[in-house]
């Protein structure tokens, strides 16, 4: 323990700092002066590779990168990445086309989710809805809800579980990592009225196809999402006096659904959201004037009623086509759609978002505090790229601060992390029925249903508490125990079992833990283990108490 | 087990865990530093007990206003006749499956604030219930909710892990945030799971020998927290409770929780904030008036509430609970005999520090004119005085301005629900 210690910080006086694939200045230098002053000049990758992570054995880089770029080791996987390259890996984990998911399509074909389209789903959920209302005529509140009824909501479910199924089966990891990043940056809740059924398509086809591309063309997707335009309430924003040519249908009530009392006015909801957390940051240096200007330029982008597919619309008669401004920039009077979309590209090049999403990354995949370092890197190669998100994420593990010694197992896992990770070190096979996303529920992440717009948080804060905590170890010893619902383990063909403790604690040291157990974890599980006489027992307790104790729950 | 999310940022409460796990050092730790408040004992132990009504409960049919002949006039199939209401002032009444809650009224540990609502329009249940619980209408991007906000400026109150708790499987928005607060769906399953009790008792050992000799950092601290609060239930031991002087809680989830709320309090286990939410009040169809739907759930709710301040007792004294709900309902009814989404509702105020007997806030009318938007019961409390109110009267709260930020409650707008 000593002796790595040592290493680290012998390693760290002598690491360079790395941009990209460049040669850089020493670490101390970088960290203590503006990026801008670091030195350039180019060297080979594999200089760069062994500059980087020559702190550490190549298995700990592998740890390192699997704990972060992917939701962790399976059994082999670090030692497959040791012996591919680190850096090689990383760059086949950016290129996500490239790598063959066969295993996966074969599970999601499974999930008959897939199988709708939002018309289908928008018409199903119409349907319950006229349902509901027919039941609630008929017999008051307490009846039975109906087969379609039952059938939206198991879908519901099985939706939540394709998430934790894909993170666990995908070969595509950094790809599935970003999808659950951009989820939460671009938060929809699950459980608002029409996002019901709008949900599903705004993941499948909006976030999905472009985790990996350029931000730009994210955020123009989720502007024009009916996901997003429901929940941040856009779909309802009309300039002040606006009415349709034939009226809407009047209001029968102001429900959840899209049953909308005659719209009154401008709603500012999306318009902050998009400043305050899409792009320019809280901090971000705009006023209340510029989001009630970006609220105006998003008059009219609307949605169609569920009956009638609920896709995005842009209402004309809706759109105020003064003049605005925003940000100091003249959006001249007499625009229609064309000035929200002029408006997202200059918001998404802006250099505040450059900086917020940026700091976000590196929040995600370096420290839940991410050093001023790693953040510049990623915005220097967000203004080369003009937004490529792959190139920001390579900066940021072509860097000095994802690689640093005070980073590793630096960050706790989420629950959906948490639960993922431990489905992969014990290879575990996990089924379509949604009982491990309502495990990764009851951790406190229950997938997709973030109320505030703001998605769950990448601090440990959020997450670890006393009772969250006792969960993480009844789910490991579950899971051990082959007693977790939703999942087949069969701990025989990873772990043998064996009389010989310290065999035992060799493996699951090796096998669960990649190497990072404790002297006391071994301490306490060849003690716990010592007076069991059922070898299967004795080994279920070790691997239950490995994933449930403190070493597991750390990145 | 449905614990969640207690989001946690530690200081003053560590020094609970080096001091072993007498309950009685609990007892003094959590509360020795309290400010006093007026009371018949040294020791006073505030509790705010939170219930949101989620559905949007109809006010008016909740406590009703039977001297005025609009309400008789605007809801010609789901009124409560004047003759099932139970009378409290001789204009406002319970509706009659309330009736449990009279003697409470009678005793002056009952109140009601009417007219009370949120200063946005939103009608939308989603939209509403989220300013309730955030404690800033008109703001989505809050991230906390105001009663975890509490728990985070009153440092007076040392956290025990079992300060704020929400009943059910999710922490919900009122308690997010980064002040201690736990999720528990059943106090039973509180702790390691397995089949038999030594089976238990060796996972905690194992697991706490591992968290206490390798977690470092936050997960150190909450997993000890986590084993204080095992044993400290332990000797709760939740399933051999027995609701005090004969109460006897309506089955289901709400009485359940409610139940167990009382068992944490009785315990003395450092409980200062608890919620928990009742739904199955969006009647807009078939509402009933002295019997049906709605009917059903208040007389549940009723039940509950008389069965938790019979089984508390005496403890009562130090508790407040207070009822809320989104928004109320539309003055007429519907054509399918229900109301729809509508504006200012009423909440309940029952305990033992509360100014009750009496109907606070001030009554707008019903009459068209001094409707809100024509529709719906106007708006003359903002929920933020009467929420603040108690935070400061009952709970010691100083400064009101950190937990309600846009508009701090002012002591000139309080409605007087808790004797000051």
């Amino acid at each position: 323990m000593k002796d790595r210690v040592l290493r680290y910080l012998l390693g760290v006086s002598g690491a360079a700092c790395v941009v990209g694939a460049q040669h850089a200045a020493p670490l101390h230098v970088a960290r203590g002066a503006p990026s801008q002053f670091v030195a350039r000049a180019s060297a080979p990758a594999a200089d760069a590779e062994r500059a980087l992570t020559s702190a550490r054995t190549p298995r700990d880089s592998a740890l390192h990168a699997l704990n972060r770029l992917a939701y962790g080791p399976r059994p082999g996987d670090i030692d497959r990445v040791a012996a591919l390259g680190v850096m090689k890996w990383i760059d086949r984990q950016l290129k996500p086309d490239k790598i063959d998911d066969g295993l996966l399509a074969a599970r999601e074909r499974r999930f008959t989710i897939l199988d709708y389209d939002r018309g289908q789903l928008a018409r199903l959920y119409v349907e319950v809805q006229r349902e509901r209302r027919e039941r609630k005529r008929d017999a008051g509140a307490a009846m039975d809800s109906t087969l379609r009824e039952q059938r939206g909501r198991r879908m519901a479910g099985d939706f939540q579980e394709l998430a934790v199924v894909r993170a666990a089966l995908s070969e595509r990891q950094l790809y599935e990592v970003m999808v659950d990043f951009w989820t939460n940056h671009f938060n929809v809740f699950f459980g608002k009225g029409a996002d019901r059924f709008l949900m599903p398509d705004y993941v499948e086809h909006t976030i999905r196809p472009r985790a990996l591309g350029k931000f730009e063309d994210l955020l123009i997707a989720t502007a024009k999402s009916p996901a997003m335009m429901f929940y941040l309430d856009n779909w309802q924003s009309v300039a002040p006096g606006a009415s349709p040519q034939s009226p809407l249908s009047a209001s029968r009530r102001g429900g959840q659904g899209v049953r909308p009392p005659m719209p009154r006015g401008i709603n500012e909801n999306y318009a902050r959201e998009l400043l305050e957390l899409h792009t320019l940051g809280v901090d971000g240096g705009y006023t209340q004037e510029d989001v009630i200007n970006v609220a105006r330029i998003f008059t009219g982008w609307s949605i169609e009623p569920p009956r009638q597919g609920g896709d995005f619309q842009f209402h004309d008669w809706a759109h105020d086509t003064g003049e605005k401004q925003v940000l100091g920039v003249t959006f001249p009077a007499g625009h229609g759609m064309d000035e929200g979309v002029r408006l997202l590209k200059m918001l998404a090049n802006n250099p505040a978002t450059m900086h917020h999403v940026s700091r976000k990354l590196c929040q995600r995949f370096v420290n839940d505090e991410p050093p001023d370092g790693c953040v510049d890197d990623a915005v220097a190669a967000w203004r080369r790229s003009r937004g490529d998100v792959r190139e920001v994420l390579h900066a940021i593990f072509h860097g000095p601060d994802f690689w640093a010694p005070q980073n590793a197992r630096a960050k706790v896992k989420t629950p959906l992390e948490f639960v993922v990770s431990a489905l992969r070190a014990v290879r575990a096979d996990p089924d379509t029925t949604p009982r491990l996303a309502q495990v990764v529920a009851r951790l406190g992440e229950p997938l997709y249903l973030h109320v505030a717009p703001d998605g769950y948080p990448e601090r440990e804060d959020a997450w670890v508490n006393s009772g969250a905590l006792l969960d993480r170890m009844n789910a490991g010893v579950a899971l051990a125990a082959g007693t977790l619902p939703g999942v087949t383990v069969s701990l025989d063909s990873l772990i043998p079992a064996t009389g010989d403790a310290e065999q035992l604690i060799l493996q699951v040291n090796d096998k669960i833990l990649g190497g990072t157990m404790t002297d006391n974890t071994k301490q306490v599980i060849r003690r716990q283990t010592s007076d069991i006489s059922d070898l299967l027992a004795a080994r279920a307790l070790a691997v239950g108490l490995a994933i449930g104790g403190p070493e597991f729950q750390r990145q | 087990m449905g614990i969640s999310r207690r989001v946690f940022v530690k200081s003053g409460g560590l020094a609970l865990f080096s001091l072993g796990l007498d309950p009685l050092f609990l007892e003094r730790a959590a509360f020795a530093s309290y400010r006093p408040l007026p009371s018949t004992t040294a020791l006073y132990r505030p509790v705010l007990v939170c219930l949101f009504q989620r559905g949007a409960v109809d006010g008016l049919n909740m406590v009703v206003p039977h001297g005025d002949p609009i309400y008789y006039r605007e809801r010609p199939r789901i009124a409560v006749p004047e003759k099932d209401v139970v009378d409290l002032d001789g204009y406002f009444g319970l509706h009659p499956q309330l009736a449990a809650l009279k003697p409470l009224w009678d005793n002056k540990s009952l109140a009601v604030v009417h007219a009370i609502g949120s200063p946005d329009s939103s009608r939308s249940h989603f939209d509403a219930q989220d300013y309730m619980e955030s404690g800033t209408p008109g703001l989505k991007a809050t991230p906390d909710g105001w009663l975890n906000r509490y728990c985070q400026h009153d440092r007076e109150h040392e956290d025990t892990p079992f300060r704020a708790v929400a009943f059910g499987p999710q922490l919900p928005r009122i308690l997010a945030g980064s002040a201690p607060s736990l999720a528990i769906d059943d106090l039973q399953a509180f702790g390691l799971r397995a089949p038999r009790q030594d089976g238990r008792d060796r996972l905690t050992r194992a697991f706490e020998e591992l968290y206490a000799g390798s977690a470092t950092g936050l997960l150190s601290a909450s997993s000890a927290e986590a084993f204080e609060a095992v044993q400290l239930l332990k000797q709760v031991n939740p399933e051999q409770y027995q609701p005090g002087n004969g109460a006897d809680y309506p089955r289901g989830r709400f009485g359940r929780a409610m139940m167990q709320i009382a068992q944490l309090i009785k315990a003395n286990a450092g409980l200062q904030v608890a919620f928990t939410d009742v739904t199955g009040w969006d009647t807009h169809v078939n509402q009933g008036s002295s019997e049906g739907q709605l009917a059903a759930r208040l007389a549940e709710f009723g039940h509950t509430l008389a069965a938790f301040a019979q089984d508390l007792g005496e403890k009562m004294r130090d508790v407040v609970v207070l009822t809320m709900s989104e928004f109320g309902r539309t003055v007429r009814e519907n054509g399918n005999s229900g109301t729809d989404h509508g504006h200012a509702t009423a909440m309940l105020v029952l305990g033992g520090p509360v100014n009750g007997g009496r109907v606070l806030g001030k009554w707008p009318g019903l009459d068209p004119a001094q409707r809100f938007e024509g529709r719906d019961v106007a708006v003359t409390t903002d929920f933020r005085d009467l929420f603040g109110e108690i935070l400061a009267r009952h709970l010691g709260a100083t400064d009101l301005s950190a937990i309600f930020p846009a508009v701090t409650p002012d002591p000139a707008r309080f409605p007087g629900a808790v004797r000051a």
